[in-house]
């Protein structure tokens, strides 16, 4: 990752992606579309979650139906938390930067 | 299609604890109704129910999950008890039972219980690997 610290010089966020990984499997590799992919993924699985867990309320959900959706929302929940920090922490590195 | 297998084993183990409920559920089906005779002379009485599982392909989930296929009815005879008054003796005073034997039912709920418990187990374990590899990106700062 740091030989694609080199785009840092330009506003292009897009440049700062190494090459290696780029559009290899035609998705935009740029870090807001991944981001903006993790986040959709995220809500939708905590959507799945809170709709199960309202059936469960209503009774046409089992237990276990309700459970497993929502500690598949809670895990993406918390990778969704842990790559947001990371990014925040990377940025945070980067402003602190020395000029 | 899902290639998390970690999530698979959620999905799958999950598929298990419906089963092994489904099968609580007949368990105590059968041990409620292990007196429960027929109403009218010489009927039958209630018999006893069992669970037929099997694998079944989730194709969403490119897995095999546990499934029950059907209920079936248990064919052991009918246990006969002496009781002229009863509504459901025939010319003989005879009145068929259920052919539920509580032993039996009694081991299946154990058996049942404790599958339960190993999905249970097995849905834990992958959870805790899934948390043990986030907790790999936040703590490595």
């Amino acid at each position: 990752m740091i030989s694609g610290l080199d785009g840092v010089t330009g506003t292009d966020a897009k440049r700062l992606v190494t090459p290696g990984i780029a559009a290899a499997n035609g998705v935009d590799p740029s870090f807001e579309a991944v981001f903006a992919r993790i986040a959709a993924t995220a809500r939708d699985t905590m959507k799945a979650g809170e709709a199960a867990a309202i059936s469960g309320v209503k009774g046409d959900a089992s237990v276990q139906e309700v459970v497993r959706a929502m500690m598949t929302a809670e895990q993406q929940l918390r990778a969704a938390i842990a790559v947001r920090d990371r990014v925040v922490a990377a940025y945070q590195e980067v402003s602190r930067m020395q000029i | 299609m899902s290639a998390d297998p970690l999530a698979m084993v959620s999905r799958i183990a999950g598929a298990g604890l419906e089963a092994q409920s489904y099968r609580l559920r007949v368990v105590s089906e059968n041990i409620a109704n292990a007196q429960s005779t027929g109403g009218t002379e010489g009927a039958d009485p209630y018999r006893r129910k069992t669970v037929v599982f099997g694998a079944e392909l989730d194709r969403e989930l490119g897995a095999l999950t546990v499934e029950v296929k059907r209920t079936a009815v248990d064919d052991t005879p009918f246990t006969v008890e002496y009781d002229p008054g009863h509504p459901a003796a025939n010319a003989q005073g005879e009145v068929k039972m259920p052919n539920v034997n509580l032993l039996v039912e009694m081991a299946d709920m154990r058996e049942a219980n404790l599958s339960y418990e190993a999905n249970l187990q097995m849905m834990k374990r992958a959870r805790s690997m899934v948390s043990m590899t986030i907790d790999l990106l936040r703590s490595g700062s």
